[in-house]
């Protein structure tokens, strides 16, 4: 299957085994990756695709299998040990000193030039700037990393990496948190690296990102290789079709589901003048029943903080929200929900699950705030939310009384989603919805939101997925710094339109 | 017949709760084990150890300690501490005095005043300053450590006064079906805040609170209230030692309490309940109160200097919470290193 079978891998790793407790993770998967190619690691969540990226950094230890490294038997003990032959891991979460400059940063670790024991820091700065240099990036070494972009952030770690004479580089999703500018400038360091003679193995779950970068592909599926394929010999749906396993309509045809909407629903979100200094400001926003409505725009446009304001979480300086009717300023989260507003939080495990607690405790949460706090939790009502959650939203855990934490990234997803049903909203806004759930979730996210608006709750989605804004919504409000600058009908929402807009451009 | 996917269901629940328990006793089972082979030891060895007398004797002495540290259970399970309950304590015990000797009141209502005294003190001093506020509980209690303590020294002017009253020896040395009255106290102290826990969703906001505060509140669970409630638990429980505490002295002593917080942070770690939140319960106190008062009684009667009492309670603390991680994840220090929390692996199970 691939191209040119006589080129040595420089990475390779052979029948990796891993068992977590009663888990098989990995059952003899194989990842071989060639001197200066970008291979993207594929998968659903659930696959082993961290698992064996853990193995490939040295975080975790194989129970069977061979590792070869540039022709030579070797294995990774701990993440030092793999960053010393050679292999650097840049990882979802930065792992930067906020506080320290980039050059500090980059060299973090015992590493900046020395002079008579004192750190010599013109020539540390002078390395400082080679390394950034050499991503094709402009940035003064002494700034602290904290005043810089997200996308920036990255460069910093892998300059890091690099720093270390890295010949492979693991992106593990790196992508989740950048604008469209951002990730192209990503993208075209990992080409420079590429071009450099360093490897890069990296995982992202948007597929248009794996066959604009990636030059090779390999498919894991139950721990087992599946397939293993250079990116022009594969079509989307023959990748998609690897890693479920089984056919499937990459998004649900959501324009079917759906009657048009009615022209003018009755609002049951009502947003007038909302301002917050610093973040957004003079917000105008209608959400009918039974209405999904989109709200577009770069990270740090204001749209996270937007619905945060609406939930009570933040108060505005200026401006009304009414929900159905009735208009009062929301104080609290608390306040929100009795006033039958549900929000998804764009990270569940910081924000939107106690991972700890079980299933059926995180189902009930939301709707448990209006209950005296001594009251006895009634198995009877509780097991009625759960069994209806859990069947409805075809929610895949072993029990309702397994910790959260053990589902998978889009069963957890598919909790926090329940969670809010349950609480009966009248709107549910949601921030990121499908952020870090594969293929499979994803399709089942959206019809469940389809399904939630022609119930008559009125849906409100911020994502960068600007895709599945255009698939999902009636109307489109695109953000550019704290204000909405264009509303679009699903008519005239494309997605290079919407990004031009988000971009500041009329 | 019956319906077998209801037997099914039923196993289910029987298996999960099984499964619940058995992880749960495992966050204290080396302390608990250790608990065991010593109290045998002791038995065997101390011919004066297992006699009636001195297990009433150990019991009624680790009274004040065990019921400090079940409300010193809540404010842990909160991912907080409370240093202030040894100075609240000694506080409550001269309010207390001043309360009989003073102004003459009666002593059930002394004590039921100086009861919600120390619950107001924790709950709208520190509770509030914690939760409502934001400040640090480290910072706040350990203000509120310091002033109490000198509160108690002015205000006594650092001399003991004496108690007279009957109930407040009851609460010392009273007995109930020939058993000491601080044994029941503690027992019923046990069995309220276990209830709590595990069936009233205050305890599951406790939990919630501890395990994720940011979900939490935005599940519309009113966590400052919830913090507030959690120290006021504090407070009480400081304050009921405090009554106890004057009880077994017969008198208001401002020297009273100060080994308290860390020893009561002691047995809640070595109970197993995660100073990080979300995990443990009061049971594992129970064990790791008794623990160290065993190891104190029996060294005692071996002759044994205290001091080696504390060096031992030293070592097995540490030594336990680091069984506990490397149990749960073997790889938790090299996380550790990287700056990582290994909160993950804190499962439902480690509950109540």
């Amino acid at each position: 299957m691939t191209g040119s079978p006589d080129t040595a891998p420089l990475l390779l790793a052979e029948g990796m085994h891993k068992r977590y407790g009663g888990v098989h993770a990995l059952r003899g998967a194989r990842l071989s990756v060639r001197p200066a190619e970008v291979h993207a690691l594929m998968g659903e969540n659930g696959s082993g695709k961290s698992t064996m990226l853990r193995i490939l950094s040295g975080q975790l230890q194989p129970d069977a299998g061979s590792i070869s490294f540039a022709g030579r038997p070797t294995s990774f003990r701990t993440p030092t040990d793999a960053l010393r032959q050679g292999i650097a891991t840049v990882t979802q979460e930065t792992t930067l000193a906020p506080d320290l400059s980039i050059a500090e940063n980059i060299f973090l670790g015992h590493r900046m030039a020395r002079r008579a024991g004192l750190v010599d820091w013109e020539t540390t700065r002078t390395r400082a700037r080679a390394a950034i240099e050499r991503l094709g990036l402009d940035l003064d070494p002494s700034l602290p990393v904290r005043r810089l972009r997200p996308d920036r952030k990255q460069m910093v770690e892998i300059a890091r990496a690099l720093s270390i004479d890295a010949r492979v580089l693991i992106l593990d999703e790196p992508t989740s948190s950048l604008t469209d500018d951002e990730v192209e400038s990503l993208f075209n360091v990992v080409r420079t690296l590429r071009d450099d003679g360093v490897s890069t193995i990296f995982v992202s779950h948007r597929l248009d990102e794996v066959f604009e970068l990636a030059d090779r592909i390999s498919v894991l599926r139950d721990g087992h290789s599946v397939g293993e394929s250079t990116t022009a010999e594969l079509s989307r749906t023959s990748l998609i079709h690897m890693m479920v396993g089984r056919a499937l309509e990459e998004e649900t045809k959501a324009e079917g589901d759906r009657a048009s909407t009615t022209t003018h629903p009755r609002p049951v979100l009502r947003v007038r003048g909302l301002t917050a200094p610093g973040m957004f400001a003079g917000v105008d926003l209608d959400v009918g029943a039974g209405e999904i409505v989109g709200l577009a725009g770069l990270v740090g446009a204001g749209r996270s903080e937007l619905l945060e304001t609406i939930f009570g979480l933040r108060s505005p300086s200026e401006g009304t929200v009414e929900v159905d009717g009735d208009g009062r300023t929301l104080r609290s989260p608390r306040h929100a929900i009795r006033n039958r507003i549900g929000f998804v939080p764009a990270d569940r495990k910081t924000e939107g699950l106690v991972l700890g607690m079980s299933v059926r405790e995180n189902l009930v949460m939301a709707t448990t705030s209006r209950v005296p706090r001594l009251a006895y939790p009634r198995p009877a009502r509780e097991a009625a939310i759960v069994n209806d959650a859990m069947t409805s939203l075809r929610i895949r855990a072993h029990s309702p009384g397994v910790p959260v934490s053990t589902l998978s990234g889009g069963n957890q997803q598919k909790v926090v989603l329940a969670k809010w049903l349950a609480s009966g909203p009248k709107v549910l806004m949601l921030d990121e919805p499908t952020r870090g759930v594969d293929v499979g979730a994803k399709a089942e996210i959206y019809r469940l939101l389809v399904a939630v608006a022609r119930d008559g709750v009125g849906v409100l989605i911020s994502s960068s997925e600007t895709p599945e804004l255009c698939l999902l919504c009636d109307r489109i409000a695109v953000m550019f710094r704290g204000r909405i600058v264009a509303w679009l009908s699903r008519e005239d929402a494309t997605e290079a339109r919407i990004a031009h807009i988000a971009g500041g451009h009329q | 017949m019956t319906d077998p996917t209801n037997i099914d269901r039923r196993r289910q629940r029987v298996l999960d709760h099984a499964a619940g328990a058995w992880s749960a006793s495992s966050r204290y089972a080396a302390v608990l084990i250790l608990l065991v082979s010593i109290f045998v030891v002791l038995s065997l060895t101390q011919e004066n150890f297992f006699t009636r007398p001195n297990l009433e004797n150990l019991l009624t002495s680790v009274s004040i300690l065990f019921v400090v540290s079940i409300g010193m259970t809540f404010v842990v399970l909160t991912a907080g501490i409370d240093l202030s309950v040894g100075s609240t304590l000694a506080l409550m015990g001269i309010l207390l005095s001043h309360l009989l000797n003073d102004f003459g009141l009666p002593a059930w209502l002394a004590v039921l005043g100086t009861l919600v005294a120390g619950a107001l003190l924790g709950g709208m001093v520190n509770g509030v300053l914690i939760g409502k506020v934001g400040l640090s509980f480290f910072v706040v209690t350990l203000g509120t450590l310091s002033l109490y303590q000198g509160v108690v020294n002015i205000w006594s002017g650092t001399e003991t006064t004496y108690i007279t009253s009957s109930l407040i020896d009851w609460f010392g040395f009273g007995k109930v079906i020939g058993i000491p009255a601080p044994i029941w106290i503690m027992v019923a102290t046990y069995v309220i805040a276990f209830s709590v826990l595990r069936w009233t969703y205050f305890g599951r906001d406790v939990y919630a609170v501890g395990g994720n505060i940011e979900a939490a509140r935005l599940s519309g669970i009113n966590v400052a209230r919830t913090l507030i409630f959690v120290y006021a638990i504090s407070g009480l429980a400081a304050a009921l030692g405090g009554v106890i505490q004057a009880g077994r002295l017969g008198a208001a002593s401002p020297l009273v309490g100060t080994s308290i917080p860390l020893d009561a942070a002691a047995a809640v770690l070595l109970g197993g309940t995660s100073f990080l939140g979300g995990v443990g319960g009061v049971t594992g106190t129970a064990v790791g109160v008794l623990f160290i008062g065993t190891l104190q009684n029996g060294l005692s009667i071996a002759g044994v200097s205290s001091f080696w009492q504390q060096v031992v309670t030293g070592v097995i603390l540490i030594v336990a919470v680091a069984i506990d991680r490397l149990q749960q994840n073997p790889s938790g220090r090299r996380l550790r290193r990287f700056g990582r929390g290994t909160r993950s692996r804190a499962g439902v199970d480690g509950r109540e």
